[in-house]
């Protein structure tokens, strides 16, 4: 999609500054423009959009993101509406009314009652749906937090258990089921509170750093300053210093609160994404956006600040836009038109994690990431091929990028060294998600081979089921998709004391039990035994490309994971190589040496392809001596494919020849060898071998005929006395019959 | 024979050189001759031998022009005959004493002729170059005299030379001895190698890997191979910069060499003759230990630095076989790992500093590799002992390959002289076979299979199979030969892949 944006169309930005840039939002966007409505709510923990009009809620799902969606509706009655969240299970609508009060209507009866505060001087902050087991949604209260249950039956809330704090505000997100509750007379003094699956922790308390910028006055820490994001599954506070001009991060772990550092600002109005873990800051007032990679303790920007684009508006819309005009398309081309002075503007609303509001105009933007601009913009291949295969959102792009890098540096012939970094890295991140099972396709093809065939067509069928199943149940297949996520949880395990600790052992007990084949089916199985994981469980962008999957994948198969497989490295990277460098091939068997040697320490089979290519080369360049070191301390695995290339390759190199005939026998092929050995010209050793390993496939005529081209009776009736002796019937065959008198007739013939 | 008795009392060894092209003329006979040990032969022994040599090379050119005269076996001695170039002869006169010490295998005797042809022409070219550029003949003899010398010298022992006898028919001269090493290490070292080459760029740089005295990885060709492997074994492996105290090598040199004083002393005392010229001015490249580890791990020499007068360059250059070409040869060791390293002449504008650039270059790049693979190599390494197979001795030489390995020297010794006598006996029938075969089918190996059962119940076989040959004596073994053929049969399978068990 974004690689139709940003390659083969053209870009129309409308921001005058050119059309670099790493982060984009694409035309059209998601418009929530119902007439007469009033305000948008955010519910993350239903991914959807809510406006109300005419005593209607209209609700736009935003996951995943189509523009073109249409809202669903509920009517409910009259009032102010403070805020709308749906419940987690789509059947209630809880509705803020007032500092006091909440009001909750059934979806289905149109039914409703409302829950107030017991007492007057306490005042409700908000409220928040939870998938948490000991409640269904939480009252953030000034006093605290009141965890209430409902009850179906008698369609009521009770309470359930309460927490009793001063709060001066509070900031949520679903993704991370974090609730962290500001109090103190700056607001920094903060406790947290974590309501997961498996149940609520508290973290301890803490503070953030506040610069002073006299020595008399205080900021007060606002909640706008403060974000919960959480990237490659680990959970970060960012808070912004406007004194300092910092924004200061804090990892959260189970037991501790751990300051991060910083990063540097450049504007008094910034804001933050996550779009496929990685972090954009938006530095409002500078219209610029900076791209963070924090997988490692790097706090370096993977690069240069580049404002934010608009893409993929259609070319007829900023051209002729008197045209349209004269069709009366009037208000669209208006609108257009002033999409530029918004980027930016004073009301972008910027949701978690990584959406746009608009709210004056009433539409929703995405966030994308211009991998390509990104990995252009770099000279460090290897960090960029990092990166890249970091990425999940947009697998099939990160792909395609990375193996056009790797040809690329290959092509150039670059030092080797640095080649050999990059190959380090694809095939450690391959052998990464094999370990993980994020790699399913690729274990999958890998059981194949050791499998019978009717098992693998059972195992694909149940694929196949499972997958179209999952997009039906939301709920499991949830989980299937946080399993796939279990490589990040495994890389951040680092510290024992992780706050995702508990996610981390889950997923581990997941990978042994099911072993290498992490096909759908497997963990839509294990699930059910399997907790579900604690603490984030969704990972929307991982499920808006595997929904998207099911969906549009039928063509070219979605990808989960950038992930290349040695497979894909020979054809896509090693053979148009080998195609397109002419001369001396040593570079590359240099090269394709560094890859086994990658390989290698990963443990990764490597395709006997492969080896025939290295021989194909080294046989080229006539180093068949280093072919034969190569074949003797098995650098190059046996295989039949290797054995017949050293036999082809060694026409002119009779040492080679025998290598190939070796390979064959140690592996065993015994029809190959009898009739290579028979090419050769040993047709007694073949007939030797055959009689002592009961090779019954070699025709008689492939001997006999070569036994008398050799022109020598001895041989000639030595294969015909071992066929007679040895193979019942023989003597009435024809070919016993033509070779007899072939052999009478070249034995009474005169001596020359 | 025409040898005079009095002056071959001493020494039962006689070894020329001569050209066939020269000294056509009566009275210039003398011309012929390249090189003669003992040099102080009086010149009508010498041309004795000569002569004889040249008449039957001629006469036996009659009947097989390609391949004239290989041996002649008299009532008391062997002349063994190796054409080293287009009429350039090299021939070994032995003494068949009564000694049984004096036992020898034709073959092995022939390839020490190879071999020190072979290695001559690394350093120096080809003879018929040298007496291209120099129709005298003066350089080529005293290039001879002190390079064959110093060759020989490391068959003395004592103040004998011990040419190779019976008791070495457990091994080959002239084939590489390698290290086994598992596929992941292979690999490791394969990339070491690729760097090393990748290095000269445009260049065509080769290398050759040595742990211990046996081969790594290679990149050259066969026959450099041979030749570099074999001068790294005597004179550059870490077994050979410290062979005073050495006590073990592969090619078993190390017990029986003599001390450096006895070497120098055997060189002076057959010097200051006409052949010998002025050697002080001569390139001695296998002359006893100059050759030192350097600081910064590469091996460093004072031959080449004191006596190339008209080159800066310490840096030995030697000329590759197959392309001729001029290479210069750098040693780098880091403890038990030798890299020998072979540079394009022509790629180095100015030499010594163009060569130290090389050096750092290579040093930059590979040397982390190269402490990863010798940690890896020692930590796979079984010791002096790693290929002994208990209750074997056996030699395994795989033709094709110019590989072969051996039971450790030491083992061998304990082999009673009637099994290595047997054997030595057997290698020879095995010798005349494969020449005969070579002749009747040059493309086609034969298969072959003799077991014997000695004098003192021991068995001796031998077994060669499409290029790969098998000797091996079982002492103490039970009497049948079903015995002795499975145990081969249990050998093949487990050290050969089978090879040799094919029906």
């Amino acid at each position: 999609m974004s690689a139709k944006a940003s390659t083969s169309q053209p870009v129309v930005g409308l921001s005058a500054s050119g059309a670099l840039s790493h982060a984009y939002i694409k035309y059209p966007p998601l418009r929530c423009n119902i007439p007469e409505s009033s305000g948008l709510f955010y519910d993350d923990g239903n991914k959807i959009i809510v406006s109300q009009a005419n005593n209607q809620v209209f609700s736009w799902k935003i996951a995943p993101f189509t523009p073109a969606i249409a809202p669903t509706s509920d009517s409910i009655s009259e009032g102010p509406i403070l805020s709308i969240k749906f419940s987690l299970d789509g059947k209630l609508i809880a509705i803020q009314r007032s500092n006091h009060e909440i009001q909750f209507q059934h979806r289905e009866t149109g039914e409703t009652f409302t829950q107030k505060c017991k007492s007057e001087s306490e005042s409700i902050l908000g409220f928040f749906w939870t998938d948490c087991p000991l409640c269904d949604i939480v009252f953030v209260k000034t006093s605290g937090l009141d965890l209430f249950a409902y009850n179906s039956e008698f369609n009521m809330l009770h309470l359930v258990e309460t927490r009793k704090l001063n709060v001066s505000w509070y900031v949520y997100t679903h993704e991370s089921r974090l609730v962290l509750l500001a109090s103190g007379m700056q607001c920094k003094a903060f406790t947290g509170f974590q309501l997961s699956s498996v149940g609520i922790i508290r973290l301890p308390k803490f503070e953030m750093m506040m610069a002073k910028a006299e020595a008399n006055s205080k900021p007060v820490l606002a909640s706008k300053d403060v974000y919960i994001i959480t990237v490659y599954g680990r959970i970060y506070c960012l808070q912004v210093d406007r004194v300092a001009m910092l924004l200061h991060s804090y990892r959260f772990y189970r037991d501790a609160v751990v300051q991060q550092g910083s990063l540097p600002i450049y504007s008094t109005k910034i804001s933050v994404s996550v779009v496929d873990n990685v972090l954009l800051v938006h530095q409002v007032d500078a219209k610029v956006v900076i791209l963070y990679d924090i997988f490692l303790d790097s706090r370096a920007p993977i690069s240069a600040p580049l404002p934010l684009l608009l893409r993929g508006l259609p070319r007829s819309s900023s051209i002729g836009i008197r045209s349209n005009r004269k069709n009366g398309d009037n208000s669209e081309a208006n609108y257009l038109s002033d999409l530029e002075a918004i980027i930016y503007g004073d009301d972008w609303n910027f949701l978690t994690p990584d959406l746009i509001c608009d709210v004056s105009n009433k539409i929703m933007w995405k966030l994308h990431l211009d991998l390509e601009a990104i990995a252009a913009s770099s000279s460090d291949v290897t960090s960029v091929l990092e990166f890249l295969q970091r990425r999940k959102l947009d697998a099939n792009k990160a792909k395609h990028l990375c193996l056009a890098m790797s040809r690329t540096v290959i092509l150039e012939r670059r030092p080797l060294s640095m080649v050999a970094r990059v190959i380090d890295v694809l095939v450690s991140s391959y052998a990464h998600s094999l370990k993980t099972g994020g790699y399913f396709k690729g274990a999958r093809s890998d059981k194949m081979a050791t499998s019978s065939a009717p098992h693998e067509n059972i195992l694909s069928a149940g694929c196949m089921a499972s997958a179209s199943g999952a997009t039906i149940t939301g709920k499991s297949f949830e989980y299937g998709t946080a399993c796939l996520e279990g490589e990040y949880f495994q890389a951040s395990a680092s510290s024992g004391t992780d706050l995702e600790d508990i996610s981390t052992a889950v997923y581990f007990r997941t990978d042994t039990n099911i072993g290498t084949s992490k096909v759908p089916i497997d963990t839509g199985i294990q699930k059910i035994e399997v907790q579900p994981p604690s603490l984030q469980t969704d990972h929307d962008g991982t499920r808006n490309n595997l929904s998207g999957t099911s969906v549009s994948g039928m063509q070219e198969p979605q990808l989960t994971s950038p992930v290349i497989s040695p497979d894909e490295m020979y054809s896509f990277v090693f053979c148009p190589a080998e195609e397109e460098m002419a001369g001396d091939p040593s570079y590359l068997v240099a090269i394709m040496i560094e890859f086994l040697r990658s390989a290698s320490s990963e443990k990764i089979k490597v395709h006997p392809n492969f080896y025939v290519l290295t021989v194909q080369l080294l046989a080229r360049n006539e180093q068949f001596a280093e072919l034969g070191l190569f074949i003797i301390n098995k650098v190059l695995e046996p295989s039949r494919e290797v054995a017949l290339q050293l036999l082809e390759s060694g026409r002119q190199n009779r040492q080679t020849r025998k290598l190939g005939l070796d390979m064959l026998r140690q592996l065993n092929l015994h029809h190959d060898y009898v009739v290579s050995l028979a090419q050769e010209g040993y047709y007694l050793e073949a007939l030797r071998y055959t009689r002592k390993h009961k090779v019954v496939t070699v025709r008689p005529s492939l001997f006999l005929e070569g036994a008398f081209a050799s022109k020598d009776p001895q041989i000639l009736a030595a294969v015909l006395r071992f066929f007679s002796d040895f193979l019942p019937g023989f003597s009435h065959t024809s070919d016993h019959k033509i070779y007899y008198h072939l052999l009478t007739d070249i034995t009474m013939a005169p001596v020359t | 024979m025409g040898l005079s008795s009095v002056s071959i009392n001493t020494e039962d060894l006689q070894f020329c050189v001569f050209d066939l092209k020269r000294g056509q003329y009566e009275g210039q006979e003398l011309d012929k001759i390249l090189f003669f040990y003992p040099a102080d032969l009086p010149f009508p022994s010498q041309l004795s031998v000569v002569g004889l040599s040249e008449g039957l090379i001629t006469f036996t050119s009659i009947f097989s022009p390609e391949a004239p005269c290989e041996v002649i076996e008299a009532n008391r001695h062997s002349h063994v005959f190796y054409q080293a170039e287009a009429d350039i002869w090299m021939v070994m006169v032995v003494e068949k004493s009564k000694e049984v010490e004096s036992v020898w295998r034709i073959d092995a005797l022939r390839k020490v002729l190879k071999e020190v042809h072979s290695l001559f022409m690394m350093f120096h070219g080809s003879i018929k170059s040298l007496l291209m550029k120099d129709p005298t003949g003066g350089v080529v003899r005293s290039h001879l005299y002190t390079f064959i010398m110093d060759y020989l010298s490391d068959f003395l022992v004592g103040k004998k030379l011990h040419l190779p006898s019976f008791r070495d028919s457990l091994k080959e001269r002239g084939t590489i001895e390698m290290l086994t090493v598992g596929r992941e290490v292979a690999i490791e070292v394969q990339s070491l190698v690729r760097v090393v080459e990748s290095c000269g760029g445009n260049a065509q740089y080769h290398s050759l890997l040595m742990f211990q005295d046996l081969l790594v990885s290679t990149t050259l060709c066969p026959d450099d191979t041979i030749n570099l492997f074999a001068y790294a074994v005597l004179r550059l492996t870490p077994h050979a910069l410290s062979s005073r105290q050495s006590s073990w090598s592969y090619r078993g040199k190390g017990n029986s060499r003599s001390s450096t004083e006895a070497t120098a002393s055997f060189f002076e005392q057959h010097s200051g003759n006409s052949w010998s010229g002025d050697h002080r001015s001569i390139l001695r490249p296998l002359q006893h230990d100059r050759w030192s580890k350097g600081k910064d791990g590469f091996l460093v020499n004072d031959i080449w630095h004191a006596n190339s007068g008209n080159s800066t360059s310490s840096t030995p250059v030697i000329y590759l076989q197959q392309t001729e070409e001029r290479m210069y040869l750098c040693a780098y060791q880091h403890r038990s790992l030798t890299l020998l390293f072979v540079v394009p002449v022509s790629s180095i504008i100015n030499a010594e500093q163009g060569v130290n650039v090389v050096k750092q270059l290579i040093l930059d790049n590979a040397s982390l590799k190269m402490l990863k693979v010798e940690e890896k190599l020692s930590k796979g390494w079984g010791g002096e002992n790693a290929y002994h197979v208990p209750g074997y001795r056996y030699l395994l030489v795989d033709v094709d390959q110019n590989i072969s390995r051996a039971s450790p020297p030491a083992k061998v010794d304990t082999l009673t002289k009637d099994s290595l006598l047997s054997l030595t006996k057997l290698r020879k029938e095995v010798d005349i076979e494969k020449s005969r075969a070579r002749w009747d089918s040059p493309d086609h190996d034969r298969d072959l299979e003799i077991c014997i059962r000695a004098k003192n119940n021991a068995w001796v076989i031998a077994r060669t199979t499409r290029g790969k040959e098998l000797y091996m004596v079982l002492e103490n073994a039970n009497e049948t030969v079903l015995y002795a053929s499975d145990a081969v049969e249990k050998f093949s399978n487990r050290y050969c892949n089978g090879a040799f068990s094919l029906d």
